[in-house]
């Protein structure tokens, strides 16, 4: 029973890493419209920013959190610039094969700069265990559960609360009302997408140091799981995204704990599947964007 | 009496809070030309929309020659033998003419992929059937001259007839035609209203969607007056242009309509 | 400036169409003579077998638009089915590649399932979770697929009491497989099962309302479509005499789509076009896949931005994009978005 309890806090941490990843993935599609393959490599970018400031300067969190941001905020401008700007009034397939491009491209420079083989984290802050009703939760659990919820609200209070928000939000509706109403859209799209990339790669940060390694090939799944849990929420549904990010999490370590490890990403395959058949549309109803 | 060919019972639309389409009833008689008219947003376009089996009513019921249809999706409605035409043309912009209203014979042809690999006999008596029906087809919408060029590259008038064109190739029972005429000149309008009789002569029933009221009161043998989605009039012509609620849909209460106030 | 010269190949062709394939049969069969090098010919047969791959990828993607973007998936079903039923079972050849086309088009037609009433994207997602999936399942499953060690000694076809082994040999076992591809193919698309696909490319809404089943036209498009990739997959197996799942990454689904996105989309001719080049990068770059990737990357984003349609594809589809030329489509954004 304790081992199943175990689990399903494992299954709560790692949602809640996967829970920031589709929050990231939900925000840049509801306000660039356009789904994008790169969130994956956006997330490892992150990661990798991360180990270098570990690496080179000190094994700060804090340090840590800005450094992955700000990587993969320079990294959505790139991503902006090259696969949607010119997009907007494309074919919808044109953009999203440029994202495929794009993705190949970061992914394989990646494994030729930082090289092709897996590397051990740095650990920002020393391992401890907490008892909590005879489970053990380990204290990076408890911290990846904390930032991960500070984030969300900082990003729902930005959403709701400053110019900044109502302005993405006005452009994830209709961006040629926004253009109308005096919004500069282009670059209000752009700000949306680097701050869904900025979390994306905080959540690369939090996975790295959550797994102690990072590799460059690390994003291609993580970008699929981003992806199946936005689809709970109709992929721009910041909310359902974040629950679909914990139930794949969940899901993935109870699977693990009757099946084996090596079939740990099909959890989330099946899971996509099932709600395609049960909810296609998410269990809201769409709001903005034309994904 | 004729037969009732297309009928809506009690048709409701709500998009949420929005009821686009309320409680409206209706039937098209075999042969009729029939339009149904209302000011922009009056929900004419939704009422078509439902009858070709893009919404899903809310509530009501649509009868096609006494089948219900309210749960069909559009393509098996057209197979019933309903075509249609939309208000912002629906062509294929890439293809030729020729090559457009060679789709529209899809559901009169058979050939599977085993009949397309070998060449057998229902693969070459369709291919010559539907490229002899398109040429006459062509002939007859007056588009000869269009038979190659891309379908993109056509004046606005001019692809409003190859949209209905590629209609006709499914030899529909009924053809319902999304404002026809927008973005026409006088010209072109008035040869299409002929082209409209000329077909219902030839034994099509049609409904049309308009807001131009010369143009449908000269062409129409009944009417149906939309406005917020509710039905406000039905009859001849002549019963419309005269009731009140028609007029003031259209003209406003009071002042110049009627003249009795003035 | 492509797509004239283009179009006047095509008009030169079309005059002549008979005399052009049957010189051209002709040449493609006399090439192992002309070139009996056997690196050489080993080029040349992985040219003519990813031709073949990545044209069943653009049955799906090019010809009724669907958006397919784990076809490695579909490409190591053909070859597992193939590999088991000849090592365990010891089937012949020839019954176990069509037995690897047949199940390979029934998975295609489950994977289609789920997304058929919704928009494209999903169709991509959950095609590229196939593709993760089944390569998971190849290698874990140790007792039917043989797990990390994969399948070995995947004996070689015969025909008529001899013996298929070598590039030479198996050139032609290639060549007639693509050609039979595009004959076969080239028929379908020239009649109502093509032009019912053609046209939910061009327009879903207004095919439907003409009477196109559009769902069952995409599953049997796909099913089509899935069918070759198993076939190849199939004649790939013995060739390589050994299959393991490492060999139907992602990064192989994207090498396939990178080949039909370069070479063209939604014509026959695009697909070779794009293995042809992709296998000469390869070969160039052959003991650095990265940069051979990060080629293949910018080559797509390339096309993207200048050419969508790709090389020799389809310039007259919507592949293309709707407006043709780049500058109008900039300024159309800035005149609807402002630049404020």
């Amino acid at each position: 029973m304790d081992y199943y309890l175990m689990q399903l806090v494992n299954g709560l941490s790692q949602g809640a890493i996967y829970a920031l990843m589709a929050i990231g993935y939900a925000t840049i599609v509801g306000v660039v419209g356009m789904v994008t393959f790169t969130h994956g490599e956006v997330i490892m970018i992150g990661a990798y920013a991360a180990f270098y400031a570990f690496s080179f300067f000190a094994e700060n969190l804090f340090l840590g959190i800005i450094t992955s941001f700000a990587a993969s905020w320079l990294l959505g401008i790139v991503i902006y610039k090259v696969c949607y700007e010119r997009f907007f009034d494309s074919p919808r397939h044109i953009p999203l094969i440029c994202t495929i491009g794009f993705s190949m491209l970061i992914k394989n420079l990646a494994q030729i700069v930082f090289g092709p083989n897996m590397k051990a984290m740095p650990q920002p802050i020393d391992l401890g265990f907490i008892n909590v009703l005879g489970v053990r939760i380990n204290t990076i659990q408890i911290l990846i559960i904390v930032i991960v919820i500070s984030l969300s609200t900082i990003l729902y209070i930005v959403n709701s609360k400053t110019r900044w928000g109502i302005q993405l939000r006005a452009v994830s509706q209709d961006k040629k009302a926004s253009a109308l109403m005096g919004i500069n859209v282009q670059r209000t799209t752009m700000i949306g997408n680097c701050i869904g990339c900025g979390l994306g790669g905080v959540a690369g940060m939090l996975l790295a140091i959550y797994y102690q390694s990072i590799l460059p090939t690390m994003g291609g799944v993580l970008g699929l799981k981003s992806f199946i849990s936005s689809v709970l929420g109709g992929l721009t549904n910041i909310p359902a995204a974040a629950l679909g990010g914990i139930l794949i999490g969940v899901t993935e370590n109870l699977g693990t704990a009757f099946l084996s490890n090596s079939y740990r990403d099909v959890f989330a395959f099946v899971f996509l599947v099932l709600v395609l058949i049960i909810k296609p549309e998410g269990i809201s109803k769409k709001v903005g964007g034309r994904p | 009496m004729a037969e009732i060919i297309l009928e809506a019972k009690g048709v409701s639309k709500h998009f949420g809070g929005l009821k686009a389409v309320e409680n409206v009833d209706m039937e098209i008689y075999r042969g009729d030309i029939f339009g149904i008219i209302g000011p922009n947003g009056a929900g004419k376009t939704t009422f078509f929309n439902i009858c070709s089996g893009i919404y899903e009513p809310t509530y009501g019921e649509i009868l096609f020659k006494g089948e219900p249809i309210r749960n069909l999706n559009p393509e098996q409605i057209a197979r019933k033998g309903m075509a249609r035409t939309f208000q912002n043309i629906q062509l294929f912009k890439n293809m030729t003419v020729f090559e457009n209203v060679r789709i529209g014979f899809h559901i009169r042809t058979k050939t599977r992929m085993f009949d397309a690999i070998f060449k057998n006999k229902t693969y070459q008596s369709d291919e010559e059937f539907v490229n002899e029906e398109s040429m006459k087809i062509i002939d007859k919408v007056g588009l000869s001259a269009y038979k190659n060029t891309m379908a993109g590259n056509l004046a606005y008038g001019i692809q409003r007839r190859v949209e209905i064109a590629r209609a006709l190739a499914l030899n529909p029972d009924i053809l319902l035609l999304d404002e026809p005429a927008a973005g026409m000149n006088p010209i072109e309008t008035n040869n299409l209203k002929e082209f409209i009789i000329k077909l219902n002569a030839e034994g099509y029933t049609i409904a049309v969607i308009e807001h131009d009221m010369k143009f449908i009161m000269s062409l129409t043998n009944r009417l149906l007056v939309l406005n917020f989605g509710e039905k406000i009039s039905e009859g001849t012509p002549e019963i419309v242009k005269n009731d009140q609620n028609v007029i003031e849909a259209y003209f406003g209460k009071g002042k110049i309509a009627g003249g009795e106030n003035s | 400036m492509i797509s004239n010269t283009f179009e006047n190949v095509k008009k030169i062709y079309k005059k002549h169409a008979k005399i052009i394939n049957i010189v051209l049969i002709i040449l493609l069969l006399i090439i192992p003579r002309l070139m009996p090098n056997s690196y050489l010919m080993g080029i040349v047969c992985r040219i003519l077998m990813y031709a073949t791959l990545a044209g069943s990828l653009n049955i799906i993607n090019g010809y009724s638009g669907q958006f397919n973007i784990g076809h490695a998936g579909f490409f190591l079903i053909g070859a597992y089915t193939e590999a088991i039923l000849a090592t365990t079972y010891g089937w012949s050849f020839w019954p176990a590649m069509i037995i690897a086309g047949i199940v390979t088009s029934i998975v295609g037609f489950l994977v289609s399932l789920p997304t058929l009433r919704l928009r494209g994207i999903y169709l991509a997602i959950v095609t590229l979770g196939f593709s993760e999936i089944i390569r998971i399942i190849a290698l874990n499953w140790t007792d039917v697929t043989g797990g990390p060690m994969g399948i070995k000694g995947i004996p070689s076809p015969e025909l008529f009491g001899f013996r298929i082994s070598g590039p030479v040999d198996y050139y032609y076992i290639f060549l007639i497989v693509g050609i039979l591809f595009l004959f076969i193919t080239n028929r379908i698309l020239k009649s109502r099962v093509g032009r019912s696909w053609i046209s939910i490319r061009e327009d879903e809404l207004a095919a439907k309302s003409l009477g196109v089943e559009a769902n069952r036209a995409k599953s049997a498009n796909f099913m089509y479509g899935a069918f070759w990739a198993g076939i190849v997959g199939a004649t790939y197996a013995p060739y390589y005499k050994f299959i393991a799942s490492d060999m139907f990454t992602l990064d192989e689904g994207f090498n396939i789509l990178a080949m039909v996105i370069i070479g063209g989309q939604g014509t026959l001719i695009g697909p070779f076009v794009g293995a042809s080049i992709a296998t000469l990068i390869s070969e160039v770059f052959r003991f650095a896949s990265q940069y051979r990737m990060v080629i293949y990357a910018i080559l797509i984003i390339v096309m993207m931005w200048w050419r969508p349609q790709g090389l020799v594809g389809a310039y007259d589809s919507i592949l293309a994009g709707d407006d043709k030329s780049l500058k109008k489509r900039k300024k159309s954004i800035t005149q609807k978005v402002g630049d404020n």
